[in-house]
């Protein structure tokens, strides 16, 4: 691999920052978060417009989650059946447990068929189970062909959302990327002069190159078949023209029936880009002869997915179709954009898939990546109630934190045990409350508002005043008060 | 990359081992599976209210709304509701499935018959004309199930220019009435609503990326 700058987003989450320190870079680049805001305001607004004609959208949202429900409580049944009508339609069906499992199959296949290049369609399983950097160094080129992956290939960078995974890059980004990438010297910055070269750049390489790998939106569990869901023609593309097709799909992806397409494609496109439909949706079962791939793979990855399906709390969070609604509607999100999770899943979704594929051994800061203000559970179109599983996440980071030795010392943790003592005690707190009056009265100013504290208590006023004490507390002033005043209260006492 | 490697051959059974543990509470056998699935709530709209009229009308203006361009016909004048626009297309070579009526395919033009075409023969027709299974209205959708009139995946998709033909009496209102139209649900299917487009650079839709950049529609009035 080329070396990379600094601060060059990191998102493998063992190797990532902390989410506020990863944040830091985004927050000092205006451009940045412009190009985040924009694309932003565009997609909530079309997605708000196209949810608000629906009349039943609750009811589709209820059917929507209650299917995903049954398919991942009964994941093993349909899993088998899936296996089961897809090998009958002549598909090789694999099993990865992890992703250097599923990483050494893709390789296995690709070597069978002698493969030297292979096209994408845009998957983000593959970017989770790092894919493209293991097959370069396996001496395979990988072409991605969705025109934001092209973006993000060919200049390096990194996918900063699910759905639009180049949003962060603004046009005449883009433009700079492709003319020097594509030896473009008059290229325009015109959004339809790009997508034109993007097009050229990969017709040839559509019309020639055999092999290809894809994503799955679901597994049907039915007819064994897979359905890609897209608007450019780059996935029906490397869906009919190879000889190979290979599909990555994560364990969850599946429905029970061909039928429950007709509610998850009527809340998927509708949440994802705003529209009542996306342009192709595509579903294929197994091999047919004459039309498309002769040989299909799928490869059904685990990597930390069964281990999410056995805690009650969190099992919610393998419903999720990748929408991404969840970050178009997140605050946090909109200021940090998506490099600051440290993972290919941020936003919402993000901060409690990616701590739970890792086991809680990684990215412990990301259930705190939130305000809990709820608007990502009321867009989800399958009702995963994220502020839920964040509150379980964080309780369960901080009882992993707090039995560690190395943070007996800790301000917070210590301060949290002194807290815990104090307030069991009424002549401590009392005496607690006395001196810190008086400890805190140097920190207040005039205007009885305290600006800046040191230590861990800067972290709450980097970014906020905080009010001094009063002259009373409400035990000194409840003694002081004398007997009711109030003839009311007095009349009702009696 | 934290993972240990184990044999693949193992990794079925560990998988569904481990599922099987995570979801010891739930149906235990297919008869009590398809009784939990009959009971997951349906209360979403299923079929449209709307008049035949009032539906063709929607499917248009949606079909218009995602730049796809719609004439309407009787089935008499199909024909040359067809000739007018392959002459307005100004395309002179044509791919085209080998269930397409003989007189849909006028004189003056090139047609290539798709008889196992190669990808190249494919690549060099300017445009396709061919059926389809359904239209949806409410998404303005059309669907293909790829019939031999509907022609094969790769048909639909290489030439720039798609002619599709929808009879009225193809036409439903909602999605989920398209799915009551399945007997049994399609080895392979497609669906198309508008040209290919992107939104990937500043979220500014562009239509024609590798798919067709232009749709045509000619919907017949089969049934009014």
């Amino acid at each position: 691999m080329t070396q990379v700058a600094a601060n060059h987003p990191v998102l493998d989450p063992v190797f990532a920052a902390t989410f506020p320190k990863a944040a830091l870079p985004v927050l000092r680049n205006p451009q940045l978060r412009k190009n985040v805001a924009h694309a932003i305001d565009v997609i909530q607004a079309k997605r708000a417009k196209l949810v608000a004609e629906k009349t039943d959208w609750q009811e589709l949202r209820s059917a929507a989650s209650a299917i995903r429900a049954h398919a991942i409580e009964n994941l093993g049944a349909y899993l088998e059946e899936f296996e089961i009508r897809c090998t009958a339609a002549g598909g090789i069906v694999h099993w990865a447990a992890d992703a250097a499992q599923a990483r050494q199959i893709i390789l296995d296949i690709l070597r069978q068929e002698n493969a030297n290049d292979v096209i994408k369609i845009k998957t983000m399983t593959s970017a989770e189970i790092q894919l493209n950097p293991f097959l370069l160094a396996a001496g395979v080129n990988v072409f991605e062909t969705d025109l934001a992956e092209i973006i993000l290939q060919l200049g390096e960078e990194e996918p900063s959302h699910i759905v639009v995974p180049a949003l962060h890059i603004n046009r005449s980004q883009v433009r700079e990327i492709f003319s020097r990438r594509m030896g473009l010297k008059d290229l325009s910055d015109d959004p339809q002069a790009l997508t034109a070269a993007a097009r050229t750049y990969l017709r040839q390489k559509f019309l020639t190159i055999p092999t290809a790998i894809s994503g799955a939106n679901f597994l049907i569990a039915e007819t064994g078949g897979v359905a890609v869901v897209e608007s450019e023609g780059n996935g029906r593309m490397c869906l009919t023209l190879p000889r190979t097709m290979i599909t990555l799909a994560g364990i969850e992806k599946v429905l029970p029936r061909f039928k429950d397409l007709e509610v998850m494609l009527q809340v998927l496109a509708r949440s994802a880009t705003g529209e009542r439909m996306n342009p192709y949706n595509s579903l294929w079962t197994g091999v047919t002869p004459g039309d498309g791939p002769q040989n299909f793979h799928v490869v059904l990855l685990d990597n930390g997915r069964s281990s999410i399906l056995s805690k009650p709390t969190e099992r919610q969070t393998l419903k999720c179709i990748r929408c991404a609604a969840c970050m178009n509607s997140c605050p946090v999100y909109r200021q940090t954009g998506g490099h600051a999770y440290g993972s290919v899943y941020p936003g919402p979704i993000g901060a409690i898939l990616t701590p739970q594929l890792m086991q809680m051994h990684h990215a412990q800061s990301l259930p705190f990546a939130s305000s809990l203000c709820g608007a990502c559970y009321e867009v989800c179109p399958v009702k995963i109630n994220i502020p839920e599983v964040l509150l379980e996440l964080r309780s369960q980071v901080v009882n992993q934190e707090r039995k560690d030795l190395a943070r007996f010392f800790d301000p917070m943790y210590l301060g949290l045990r002194i807290a815990n003592l104090l307030f069991a005690r009424a002549w401590l707190l009392h005496s607690a409350q006395f001196l810190g009056r008086i400890g805190i009265s140097f920190f207040t100013r005039k205007d009885g508002w305290i600006h800046s504290l040191p230590s861990v208590g800067g972290k709450w006023t980097q970014t906020r005043d905080l009010r001094g004490f009063p002259k009373q507390t409400f035990h000194e002033w409840w003694a002081a008060r004398g007997p009711a005043t109030d003839p009311a209260l007095s009349k009702e006492a009696t | 990359m934290s993972a240990i490697i184990s044999a693949p051959g193992q990794s079925r059974q560990r998988i569904l081992d481990h599922i099987r543990v995570a979801t010891r509470s739930v149906a235990q056998n297919a008869p009590q599976l398809a009784s939990a699935y009959a009971a997951l709530p349906r209360t979403y709209i299923r079929r449209g209210t709307l008049s035949a009229q009032a539906r063709i009308a929607l499917m248009i203006e949606r079909l218009r709304e995602y730049d796809a361009e719609v004439v309407e016909s009787t089935p008499a004048a199909l024909p040359a509701t067809i000739a007018a626009k392959l002459a307005a297309s100004g395309k002179h070579i044509f791919v085209v499935p080998p269930g397409l009526p003989a007189e849909w395919l006028a004189k003056g033009y090139d047609w290539n018959v798709d008889n196992n075409l190669t990808t190249a023969e494919i690549e060099l027709a300017e445009g396709v004309v061919t059926t389809a299974f359904c239209g949806v209205a409410d998404s303005g959708t059309i669907v293909l199930h790829h019939s031999p009139a509907e022609g094969r995946r790769v048909l639909t998709l290489l030439p720039d220019w798609h002619l599709c033909i929808l009879r009225a009496s193809q036409v439903v209102e909602t999605l989920p009435e398209y799915f009551d139209r399945c007997q049994q649900p399609p080895i392979l299917a497609t669906t198309i609503s508008g040209p290919s487009a992107t939104a990937d650079i500043e979220m500014t839709r562009i239509k024609g990326v590798h798919g067709p950049q232009f749709l045509h529609v000619i919907l017949v009035r089969d049934e009014i």
